[in-house]
Formats: C-alpha cells, structure tokens, sequence
C-alpha cells in the first residue's frame, strides 16, 4: 500500500483524453486495420476484396522484396560502423585541449538539421559521374573515375556516405558528451602506470563509451530502416534495384501499383523484420557488456 | 421536430421538380422536347487532347442531324489524370458515359473484372461491321480470354523504325538495315567521335537506360512482336513468353550496349535524334509532325523495325492502340452499338487521318479511293498504314504496369548492365509475371 | 606538431561539412555551363535560376504551407505534450502505469506498418489534400511526452501544492507555474518537433496531391525528380537552396538549442 496516494485525481483523465483518442485513431485502428487489409486487395478506387493468404503467397515469391530488405541491412552494415568511426574520431579530436571547439561543433552539425532532400540533391552533383566534383576531384590526382550511382555495386554505399555525411554531427556531439564525462583521473592514474595512448584508448575509453555507442547503434539502425527519400531522390531505387530500400519498395506497391494490400503485408513483415534485428542487437550488446 | 419535417419535404418536392426540368430538357437540335423522354441522349467520352475532341465534334454534330431521336452528348475526359484512372474510378462510382472511344486495351482487365463493359459480340452483326474493317488476326489479338469482345477496334500508332539519311550517308552507310546483323554493321560505321575529344558524338541509337515500365513499348516488346511475328506476353489468358524470341531481343539490345551503339548513360541536353546524335529512333507516327515542326531539316526516312537474321514473313510491331467500348451503365446498348458503328465508317477513319494523324485500324487503308488522296499527300504515312495491320496490343492482363516492370528489370539487368544472359533475364521474367499472374486471379 | 595535425584534421572536416552547402549556392547563381567547377566565384552571377524556380512552382506557397503545418504541430505537441507528461509525473490516477508503458510500447511500434493503414484512414475520413492529414497524425508526440514528464518528475511538489491552495485548475498550473521554470525542455520539444515537421518529406507525399497544399521539401523533391527542373542543374540546386535556407537561418540563431535537444533526446532515447 502506497501511503502517499490518497485519493485518485478525477480531473487527470480529461488531460490525458487527447492522447486516448489520438491512441484510438492513430494507433489502434491503423494497427487493427493492417491486420485487416493484409488479407484483402485494394486499390483505394474499386471495393476491397478478400484474397485470404494470397499476399503472404506472393510475398514468398517476391525476390524484390527480399532484396529490397537486404539492401537495406546492407546500407545498415556499411553505414553504421563508419559513422561510429567518423564521429569518435571527430569527438576524439575536439575532446582535446584546442580552440575554437564550439565553433567546429556548429560546422558539424549544420548537415543534421537541413533537410534530407537537400542533402541528396546536392549529392546528386557531388556523384555525378562526368561532371560531378567529386570525380574531378580524383581526376586533379589522377585517379580514374568512379562510378557513384551508376555502378549497381558503388549504388549503396555512395548512398550510405552520403547518409553518414548528414548525420555524424548528432552522434560527434554525443561522443563528445560521453568522452567529457569520463573522469580525467582515470587517464592520469593509468599514465602513471605506463599505459601507452593506444593502450588507454581501448581500455578506458571504449568500455566507458560503451553505453553512448549502443545508443549511436540504436538510434542509427531505427534511422536507417526508414531509409526512402535519399534511395527516391537519388536513384529511383537503381541502379539494377541495388538502392531499393524495404520502404522505398513498400511505397512504389502502394502508390505506384495501387496494391494497397500487399503493401500493408510488406509492411507488416518488415516491422517484424525491425523488431527481429533490433532485439539480436539488444542482446548482443548485452551480453557483451557483461564481458 | 414537425416543423423541421415539412421543411425537409418541401425541400424533396422542389429538388424533384428541378430534376424533372433538367432532364425534360434535351439538346437544342431535338425536334421532340417532351418530358417523357421520347429522345434518347448517349453520352461520349473522346480522349482530352484537341485534335480527337475536334473530330469527335464533327462525328457527333453529323449523328446528331441524321439521327433526331437518338442525340449524343460529348463530354471530354479530364485531362489531369490518365483516362484509365478516370474511367475506373467511373465504373466504380457508376457514373461511366454510354461511349468511350479512349480505351487502352492494357487497362481492359480492370474494366471487366469490375463488370463494367457490355460484350460487343452480343450484337448480330457485330461480326460483320469488323471484320469488313480490320483483318481477322488483330480482331482475335483483342477477343478477351472469357470468350467475347468488349472492345471496337479503333486506331494505332505503329512503332517503326525512323532513320536519319544525312548521318547514314556521312557514314558510309548503304541501304537501310532490316535486320538484326545489317543493323549492327551500320552501326560500326555510325558510331564514332566526330570531333575527336575522345568520347563517342554519334550513336547508332539510343535508349533511356531507367527501367521505366512503358519505356520497354519502344524497345523490347515491339522488337519482341517481331521476332515472335505476332506474339504478345499472353497466350489464352495464360502467361507464356515465346522463350526463343524474347531471348534473340535481349541478346540484340545487350550487344548494342555492349559495343557502345547505344549509350550507356543517360542522355542529357535535349532529344538526340532531333539533335541528330543518334541515327535511329523508334517511334509512332506522331514523330512525323514533331520533326516537321522541331528539325525541319532533318532528312528522315521510316521502315519496319529489324528482325532476326533469317526471318521470315511479315514485320509486326508494337502499336499503341485506342479502341471504342460500350459500358455497362448505358440505358440503351442497341443505339450505343450504332453509334460505335457510326464512327468508324471509312469518311470518319479519313478524318482521323487528316486531323490527328492517327492510324485507323483498317486493312484497306492503302487500296480504298476514300484515302487515296490523303497518301498521295502523306507518303510517309503509307509505311505506317502498311504497318497497321501487322500490329499487336499489350494483352487484356491484369497489373499490366506490373508485369512491364519485370521485364524492364530483367532488361536491364541483361541488355543495358550484361548482369544476366538473355535466357536466365527471360526465365526470370517469366517466373515473376506468373507469379503477377497468380497473385491477380 | 601534434596540434597542428590535429587542427589541419579538424580543418578539414570543416571544409568536408561546410563546402558543400557553399558550392550549392555558388553554383545556383551560375550559368549552367559553369557549374561543375570548384570555385565559389563567377563573374557571371545572376539570380535568373531562382526567378525560374518561383516561376515554374509555387515555391512561396509550399513555404507558407510548410509554416503553417509546423507551426501548428510543433504547437499542439507542446500543448499535449504538456498536459500527458504533467499528469503521468504529478497526479495519481488509476491506470496512470499502464499508460505509461503504453506510451513507450506506441514508441517502438515501427512506422512502415501503420503508414499505409493511416493513409487508408485519411482517405476514408476524405481528408486527403488537407492541411488536417498533415498536422493530425504528428499532433502528439510520445517522445515529446516522456520528455516532459522526465522534467516535470523533478518539480518540488511544494510549487504545486501551494498553487492548488490558490485555487488553481490542472491547466493554470502546468502553464502559469510550471511552463516558466520549464524553459529547456519546452524548448527541446519545440525544436525537435519543428525540425522532424519541416523536414518530413514521405508523409506529405503520400497525403497531398494538390500541388498549392505541398510543403516546401515536398515541392522542391517533385520538381528535382518530376522533369519540370528539365535535369538543369542550376534549377534544381536553387530550389535545393531555398528548401535549405529557412532552417538555416533559424540555426544560425538558435544553434544551441538546436544542437542540445537532439542531442539530448538521444541520450533520453
């Protein structure tokens, strides 16, 4: 028994109404209805039509969709490890004793908050085989070309820099809040011992980050599985479908197809797919921070 | 609460009474305005853009005088969505006109599985009235899989292949290619860098290189009609690629791109043909007016698009066909069927001739007088009547859209990328509009 | 020496974040054969890309679409926010838990499956093409929620107490007492609520059709990849620049508290 709590507050319930029927509306019943229109085939014009388990058939035999779900993990597994990189390496040097770091910081960042389109249609230029600064930088040195979006296997990887590019500032910032909370003691006590930089680095440093990388890790992967404007934007899903994103692919059968139902089906299997990774991430980082 | 209920009433009888004026009312040209409706009035939808709403004016002002009990009213399609869109959504809402001569047969499948066309072949003479027109082999390419017809055919534009003499000539070219090794032997000599910087200035041809699904119209299917002389994707209802055929044209266009005839980026800076980079083009004859109009210069001349090595018989093609259906909400099938007959009556193809540029789909179209002067004038025009009945449709299929995105993709992965062999790019293809096929029915 | 390589390095991040942006809008002011070359300076600048771009869409429009709908949710988001986050920290209620952890079980539902049904819904509600489709589904923010009943969990109880004594309502407390010593996290909220709003892109092009309803990344992502832009570069870089301008200046003011709160919400995420 709480002693505390001593009458209940009738007047809150009118307060936390809007989030009910906000839950009702936006939640529930788009929740509910998926579960509906996963059996059916709609097109939004003519009526809804029951297909029974007809969209799971199709869904098996669908090798777009499973390659749009690798791509992803793809951009997922280039993009993640190298913006950690980027963005410990970048916390690494403003941690130091320099000038100037709020001013560096302010630079950073600028990409975080401009919108992803803008992004991508300046990364357009930037990739552009023939003319694209990107390339005639590496011609200034004389190295051949590359083929950023063009080429099915550069596709995605280019698409997943650009990504990083965008977004390494939030996660420098949070290193950096990481790194500034790890008492200097530490550092002096083990110089004392004789640790080299190296030494510290992966002894202190890391394991101390340990609960910021997990959350750049969560945070990146719950991002990168939303992936659709750049992929839209940048190559229309190519080329040869290699920067088909699982939401892109999920757009094009709703909007461009009018497969209302299979595309809920799709969707449904992917958040499925999210909360699988999401929970082998969770239990990997957890048993290793028992280490 | 009594109050409200004479209100609304009142309100009843008086938008009965409006109803009863408005549809008391008939065109101006009516002899009979009674209110019981001695007049029938048909309503017809045209495509949107000017040239067909003109002709149309012209075919319903003359029904309208020779037939005073039975007017027709033309209503042109909203032109900011595609008429397929428009006209489902119409079956939907049951609000579809008597007529409508803008019918793709792709789109075909969604209108019947929504019961929204009468059969055609209801009609006693329906077989007469088109077989006297069109030749028997396109009138079966358009018989729905059920069985019975729901379509008219109407008019095509034909993909050929248009050449660029000056560029031929330049190059040493002789004769024009017809089949597949003259088309690359022509292009050893086109192809090359005038201006010598190093890169590639003209090209044999050119292909947007996106996997656009109706882009494939204009190379892999027309020259896939060809090669199978005369097949389409479907064969009864059922799925069925000619294996043989779909492979010699991936293997084509993957040579092309794999000896740099075509490019292999996307082409910017305008249209090269009209440019003149490149020294062929496939297209309908709609081209004939843009080139007189854009490159007055450009000398152009227009033959069936290659073949295979060895091919025997006729050329077919891909051609974009519109045709006349009769939707099931009309009140008076029987007059909606004269109407339709009305309209492709040689005078009318001849209109549609001279104001739209457009070809009717009628086997006499080069040995009728009617049009005799027409060719005279347009001799360009008389290789695309000549290519009008060795034309094929896309099938009556379901998710047409969908099926075409396959093969686009298989055809980029074999022909513009030489990821896939042309067989395993087919089979693939094959596999994923079955199972297209499967997930519709 | 160690210095020196380490502000070359960070130097040179700068240039790698910075250029960019400054390229973009020295090429928009360039001639079409121009751009494609390094230098930020041209003789021949001019603005005639940006007259095209306000000619050919109606770019002012969007902007003030864009406005209204941020405006709007990032208001109604603090609104709520306030009111749910005030009542899970202070008052006691029955099922006060378990809406709690409704709330956090709402956050990790994935988007990509109640995307198409919520579409469904706008359709079948027949608010398609509305500014309502835009706002409604974003006018409460479980991130925002958490946030403030964090913060408020913190108030001394001995503020509310003595306001309940003066007769004050729920409402007069969270906004005349609570709402004043609130400063950063409503700032927080607001910010990080404005920024996803004027950002978000895929939702607004599944909504809207009506081209004077699009907001403002929405148009400028339609005419980079619709061809009205006719692949010419100088267009599609101005209206890139224009899309980018509004949150730039308004970062160039508010740095700060930009960069705290999404900082700050990942670390509480």
């Amino acid at each position: 028994m709480k002693k505390m709590k001593l009458k209940y507050d009738r007047s809150a319930y009118l307060l936390v109404l809007p989030y009910i029927i906000f839950f009702l509306l936006f939640v529930a019943y788009p929740l509910i209805f998926s579960l509906v229109l996963i059996f059916h085939r709609w097109d939004i014009v003519t009526p809804m039509q029951w297909v029974g388990m007809k969209n799971f058939e199709r869904l098996i035999n669908d090798p777009l969709f499973f390659k749009s779900i690798v791509n992803t993990l793809i951009f997922l597994f280039i993009h993640i490890p190298l913006q950690i990189a980027v963005a410990l390496g970048f916390a690494l040097l403003l941690n130091s004793r320099i000038k100037f770091r709020s001013m560096f910081r302010t630079i950073y960042f600028l990409p975080v908050v401009v919108s992803g389109v803008v992004v991508t249609i300046l990364w357009q230029q930037l990739y552009s085989f023939d003319s694209g600064l990107l390339n005639r930088l590496l011609m200034i040195f004389g190295i051949p070309k590359i083929p950023w979006i063009v080429s099915p296997e550069m596709a995605m990887p280019s698409v997943a820099i650009m990504a990083t590019w965008k977004n390494v500032g939030i996660y420098i910032i949070m290193f950096l809040v990481g790194l500034q909370n790890i008492s200097a003691e530490l550092y002096e006590s083990s110089n004392m011992d004789g640790a080299s930089r190296v030494q510290q680095f992966f002894s202190i440093t890391l394991p101390l980050l340990n609960p910021t990388i997990v959350v750049v890790l969560v945070l990146s992967t719950i991002g990168g599985f939303s992936l659709f404007i750049e992929p839209y934007v940048l190559t229309g899903g190519g080329p040869m479908q290699s920067t088909l994103s699982a939401v892109l692919y999920i757009y094009n059968q709703a909007f461009y197809f009018n497969h209302m139902g299979y595309a809920a089906t799709l969707g449904f299997v992917f958040a499925i797919v999210i909360f699988a990774v999401i929970m082998i991430q969770k239990k990997t980082v957890e048993s290793e921070s028992l280490e | 609460m009594a109050v409200h209920s004479i209100f609304i009433k009142a309100m009843v009888k008086f938008l009965l009474c409006l109803t009863l004026l408005f549809t008391g009312c008939s065109e101006k040209n009516a002899h009979d305005a009674s209110v019981t409706g001695d007049v029938i009035t048909l309503t017809y939808w045209p495509a949107p853009n000017p040239q067909e709403v003109q002709l149309a004016d012209s075919i319903v002002r003359s029904w309208n005088r020779l037939h005073p009990n039975i007017q027709v009213k033309m209503q042109p399609i909203p032109v900011s969505q595609s008429t397929e869109e428009v006209l489902l959504a119409a079956i939907a809402g049951r609000t579809t006109p008597d007529v409508c001569s803008n019918i793709w047969p792709g789109a075909l499948a969604e209108f019947t599985r929504l019961g929204g066309l009468i059969d055609l072949d209801r009609f006693a003479d329906f077989d007469s009235a088109i077989i006297s027109r069109t030749p028997a082999d396109v009138v079966a390419s358009l018989r729905d899989p059920n069985g019975h017809f729901y379509q008219m055919p109407w008019k095509t534009n034909p993909v050929m292949m248009f050449y660029n003499k000056r560029l031929f000539e330049v190059s040493g070219v002789t004769g024009v290619p017809r089949t597949y090794s003259e088309f690359y032997a022509a292009a050893k000599n086109v192809t090359r860098d005038t201006d010598g910087d190093g890169q590639t200035d003209v090209w044999m041809g050119e292909r947007d290189i996106r996997p656009i699904w109706w882009q494939r119209w204009f190379d892999y299917y027309c020259f896939y009609i060809a090669a199978s002389s005369g097949k389409t994707f479907f064969i009864n209802g059922e799925p069925h690629l000619d294996q043989n055929a779909s492979a010699t044209v991936l293997e084509f266009f993957r040579t092309c791109y794999a000896r740099d005839y075509f490019p292999h980026t996307f082409f910017q800076g305008g249209d090269p043909f009209l440019l003149e980079r490149k020294a062929t083009h496939f297209a309908g004859p709609y081209l004939i007016a843009t080139l007189h109009s854009l490159a007055p210069s450009l000398r152009f001349g227009v033959v069936p698009i290659p073949v295979p090595d060895g091919h025997q018989g006729p050329v077919y093609t891909y051609g974009d066909y519109k045709n006349i259906a009769v939707f099931s909400t009309t009140k008076h099938p029987k007059e909606a069927w004269e109407f339709v007959k009305f309209l492709v009556q040689a005078k009318y193809d001849l209109m549609l001739l001279q104001i739209a540029n457009q070809i009717p789909i009628r086997g006499d179209l080069l040995s009728n007088p009617i049009f005799a002067e027409y060719f005279k004038q347009n001799p360009l025009m008389i290789e695309f009547a000549r290519q009008a009945v060795y034309t094929r449709s896309v099938d009556a299929a379901p998710d047409l859209k969908e099926i075409f995105d396959a093969i686009s993709q298989e055809y980029e992965a074999s022909a513009v990328y030489g990821k896939k062999s042309p067989m395993e790019a087919t089979l693939a293809a094959q596999k994923r509009i079955n199972v297209i096929v499967e997930w519709n029915k | 020496m160690k210095q020196f390589f380490k502000y070359f390095l960070l130097t040179l991040g700068a240039v790698m974040f910075a250029y960019p942006f400054l390229w973009m809008f020295a090429a928009s002011l360039k001639p079409e054969i121009e751009i494609g070359g390094f230098s930020l300076w041209s003789s021949n600048f001019s603005f005639k890309n940006y007259e095209q771009v306000f000619a050919r869409i109606p770019i002012a429009r969007a902007f003030f679409n864009s406005i209204i709908v941020s405006f709007s949710t990032t208001f109604s988001v603090i609104i709520f926010g306030s009111m749910i986050g005030y009542a899970l920290a202070r008052l006691n209620f029955r099922g006060r838990d378990a809406l709690y952890y409704l709330i956090l079980f709402t956050m990790m539902i994935p988007f990509q499956i109640t995307l198409i049904p919520q579409y469904v819904l706008m359709v079948k509600l027949g608010i398609t093409d509305s500014y309502l489709a835009l706002i409604a589904p974003t006018m409460i923010s479980t991130l925002g929620i958490v946030m403030f009943r964090q913060f408020f969990m913190s108030i001394p109880q001995a503020l509310i107490d003595a306001a309940r004594i003066d007769g004050c309502s729920d409402l007069q407390i969270i906004f005349s007492i609570i709402w004043p010593i609130s400063r950063p996290v409503v700032i927080t909220v607001a910010i990080l609520s404005f920024m996803a709003s004027w950002n978000e892109v895929l939702w607004p092009i599944i909504v809207v059709r009506e081209r004077t309803l699009m907001t403002l990344p929405q148009i400028v992502t339609l005419f980079t990849i619709g061809g009205q832009a006719e692949a010419l570069l100088g267009l599609q870089l101005a209206a890139a620049t224009l899309l980018a301008l509004p949150i730039i200046v308004a970062y160039s003011f508010f740095q700060r508290y930009f960069i705290d709160s999404m900082v700050s919400s990942g670390i509480k995420g």
